[in-house]
């Protein structure tokens, strides 16, 4: 089925409440996180356990430049749209991989990326709109059937470090974006677009002005350059009409001085009512954090039992090293619990708050904790499986020094007040199953490294994520046993997807400067 | 702390500052007050001295006293701090401009000071390290084994105190790229080696005659990694204490192809 404005409401709501019968049907990927409760799950099961030793590339696609692709592809109406860096867009053939269109927005040398690669992570559809956002800090509306611009919008000025990465959300009739620039001393903020035509909705400050609830934790100026950078797409619930979307790290990152307390909304996840962009209710994991552990992960919308009552969470493996279920209603904190080695907390309170190990910040001549700064996890996505009521989290296992050194503000310069050395050699990495209820590990498939891979689980019964090393691989999803991989010979930084062409099952990955698509081998 | 700890985002060597030291002449330290000297020692020991060792004696980076092959003022210096180098390991780092600058004082100021002289010969230690076959594992000019890193440009890599650790204790100071593990076959040989590469299902390891060996994970009972161990043997004992000086001698004097 196509997507339309029309229908958007209606099949937003089914996407949440049966999901899994009509993506079945239907095989596309309508956006990042494949539905708006960003599970990241594919109800196809052509592939399964059994047969997926048989699974093989289709084809390949290299877009222009030597950029990482870091993309997740959207497949709608017959065609996917895929992304690369710094900017670029192409429509590809669900078969043959050729390209339909490429669009490509100049990016000059110039042009700023504080703290993160030139990379863009996909787009956002609507009818015949594809929306991206552009490392110089624009919101391009394409015509998805030429590519041909049909409008754009400036959503925050590159020269002081605003920048997007992040692929936009499409909520009925408008286009949510998020800002790149946490590192650069931005004041960060969430926007919504008229889908139409490009006109401004709402903007929500992630950090209070004076006067505002939360500016109490904000001294003097500081909330001016305060970072809470809203850098990866986040949730949508129908029913509640509310957005979730993590908030990053305050600014300046490891130096806190200029701005004692708790610095909200850093850190958090905030629900936001998609009619009036004013939050609900936040969360926040790491209060006044001094580690640069941004919430920018994919907050998870989970429906389970816990403790024997029907819940409704939003769910997340933070980079701080926890596990967090909320009530997604109210916020409430429902359970947390570590899932990765951590020696910053002693562990949550009764309301989720951390009990934080004194003399755990960056210092002068070097802090030792766990997590490294790049977190337990990172923004590369999780994915729920609605079979076996289990997350799997892409796990970064590492240590590191952190240092506190001086800061001044300078617009377009780092604003960070410190650095790291990581401890390389004893770090490692997994993909971790968690029972959603509890947080617990079912099962770890450890990798050689730290990784940057997204998760996709499937009906089929399978996990399949990738590596720094190149290896794409596909798990049995209850016990982690490795069923099949495939070496793409580049670094797996981007999120897993799976699609239907015809009647086929294919199932598509982004490694080093390439998309790969595979599908099984029917001889 | 017994671990070992690697600089952000780069590991192994640095060539930020290549210093001629034998040659160098001691020169008043830098025009700057004692304060600006002294902030920027204090940042140079938590964030620098990882690598070019306490006081920029040289470590897994090289010594920074005498003549700076990268840099001749403390501008370039500062330059250097806040970019890196590209194409080495020096990486970029994020103070302020105050801090960068007391750094790059600091930095300057060494390089204005000689580096201690060598006690040994490099003309005898040049023969030490013929008599003692170290060409059989390590290259030199285009000549030599292929098993330990090359070491053409080495004395500008690497400081003497690091030198003498890889020669005493070289499990202490093997090289990323240089790990050791061993690998037991559910059915087969044991392998011990260098990893030459590894991903997610496949590991290939060098052993010590130089074969490569192509093994399959799932098919392995073990594999260890040994973080504390070295293909290359101590020659704390084998060679004399005048053979070592001899030797570490020779070694910083090579810098590079000719």
């Amino acid at each position: 089925m196509t997507l339309t404005r029309r229908s958007a409401k209606a099949f937003a709501l089914l996407l949440v409440v049966t999901a899994a019968p009509l993506l079945a049907q239907d095989g596309q990927w309508l956006m990042y996180s494949g539905t708006y409760s960003s599970h990241r799950f594919s109800p196809l099961k052509q592939i399964t356990t059994d047969n997926v030793a048989k699974l093989r590339p289709a084809w390949v696609y290299q877009p222009p430049g030597t950029g990482s692709v870091e993309s997740t592809p959207v497949v709608a109406n017959g065609v996917m749209y895929v992304t690369s860096g710094p900017t670029m867009v192409a429509a590809l053939d669900l078969k043959s991989g050729k390209s339909l269109w490429e669009w490509t927005r100049p990016i000059a040398p110039s042009v700023l990326n504080l703290g993160f690669p030139r990379v863009n992570r996909g787009v956002a559809i609507l009818d015949n709109m594809i929306y991206v956002g552009s490392l110089d800090g624009y919101l391009f509306a394409l015509d998805a059937r030429s590519g041909i611009e049909r409008w754009s919008v400036h959503v925050g000025e590159n020269p002081t470090g605003h920048s997007i990465t992040a692929a936009p959300l499409v909520v009925d009739d408008k286009v949510i974006v998020g800002i790149s620039g946490g590192e650069a001393g931005i004041r960060g903020f969430l926007d919504a677009y008229d889908a139409k035509t490009g006109k401004p909705v709402w903007r929500f400050y992630t950090i209070p002005s004076p006067g505002e609830p939360g500016s109490e934790g904000w001294p003097g100026d500081s909330w001016v350059h305060g970072g809470g950078a809203t850098w990866l797409t986040g949730s949508y619930d129908p029913a509640l009409k509310l957005l979730y979307w993590g908030t990053g790290n305050p600014g300046p990152d490891w130096n806190g001085d200029s701005r004692k307390g708790d610095n909200l909304y850093t850190s958090s996840l905030v629900a936001i009512d998609v009619e009036t962009g004013k939050p609900r209710w936040h969360f926040q994991f790491t209060p006044h954090d001094v580690h640069d552990w941004d919430a920018n992960q994919i907050p998870v919308l989970v429906d389970t039992q816990v403790g024997g009552r029907a819940r409704a969470l939003v769910v997340m493996a933070n980079r701080n090293g926890f596990y967090y279920a909320l009530d997604r209603k109210t916020g409430e904190f429902v359970f947390g619990a570590p899932y990765a080695k951590q020696t910053w907390a002693r562990g949550l309170d009764e309301r989720g708050r951390p009990i934080e190990i004194p003399g755990m910040e960056p210092s002068e001549k070097g802090t030792l904790v766990y997590p490294s700064l790049q977190g337990s996890t990172n923004w590369a996505s999780p994915s729920y499986s609605p079979a076996t009521d289990m997350l799997y989290v892409p796990v970064r296992e590492m240590g590191s020094i952190y240092y506190k050194t001086g800061v001044e503000y300078k617009p377009g310069t780092y604003y960070t007040g410190g650095s790291e050395k990581r401890l390389d050699e004893e770090s490692w990495g997994a993909v971790r199953a968690l029972d959603v209820k509890t947080g617990k590990q079912a099962w770890d498939f450890r990798l050689p490294t730290p990784t940057w891979a997204g998760v996709m689980a499937t009906a089929g019964g399978l996990v399949f994520s990738g590596s720094n090393e190149g290896n794409f691989f596909a798990l049995d999803a209850k016990s982690g046993k490795p069923l099949w991989q495939f070496q793409t010979g580049g670094p797996i930084r981007s999120g897993p997807m799976s699609y239907l062409a015809g009647d086929k099952q294919y199932v598509a990955v982004a490694g080093g400067h390439a998309l790969f698509v595979f599908a099984l081998d029917q001889s | 702390m017994r671990r070992r700890l690697r600089v952000l985002v780069h590991s192994g060597c640095l060539t930020l500052l290549l210093p001629l030291t034998a040659f160098a002449q001691t020169r008043p330290a830098a025009q700057s007050g004692p304060t600006e000297l002294a902030a920027g020692q204090r940042i140079f020991d938590a964030q620098c001295a990882w690598c070019h060792g306490n006081g920029g004696d040289g470590g897994a980076g090289p010594n920074l006293h005498g003549k700076l092959l990268h840099a001749t003022t403390t501008s370039s210096i500062v330059d250097i701090i806040n970019k890196g180098i590209p194409g080495t390991d020096m990486p970029s780092f994020r103070l302020t401009e105050r801090e960068t600058r007391q750094t790059a004082t600091y930095v300057m100021s060494l390089s204005r000071t000689a580096a201690r002289p060598h006690s040994g010969n490099a003309e005898r230690g040049a023969a030490v390290y013929q008599s003692n076959g170290c060409g059989s594992c390590h290259v030199v000019e285009g000549r030599g084994g292929i098993l330990g890193p090359e070491l053409t440009s080495i004395g500008g890599r690497r400081g003497a105190v690091y030198l003498r650790d890889a020669l005493v204790k070289p499990a202490a100071a093997h090289p990323p790229g240089y790990l050791v593990v061993r690998a037991v076959p559910a059915s087969g040989t044991e392998v011990r080696g260098i990893r030459v590469n590894e991903d997610v299902f496949w590991i290939h390891i060098r052993d010590a005659s130089g074969a490569v060996h192509t093994l399959q994970k799932s098919e392995l009972a073990r594999l260890d990694r040994e973080l504390d161990a070295s293909l290359m043997p101590s020659y704390e004992t084998r060679l004399s204490s005048a053979q070592l000086d001899d030797l570490i001698a020779y070694l910083a004097t090579l810098r590079g192809a000719k």
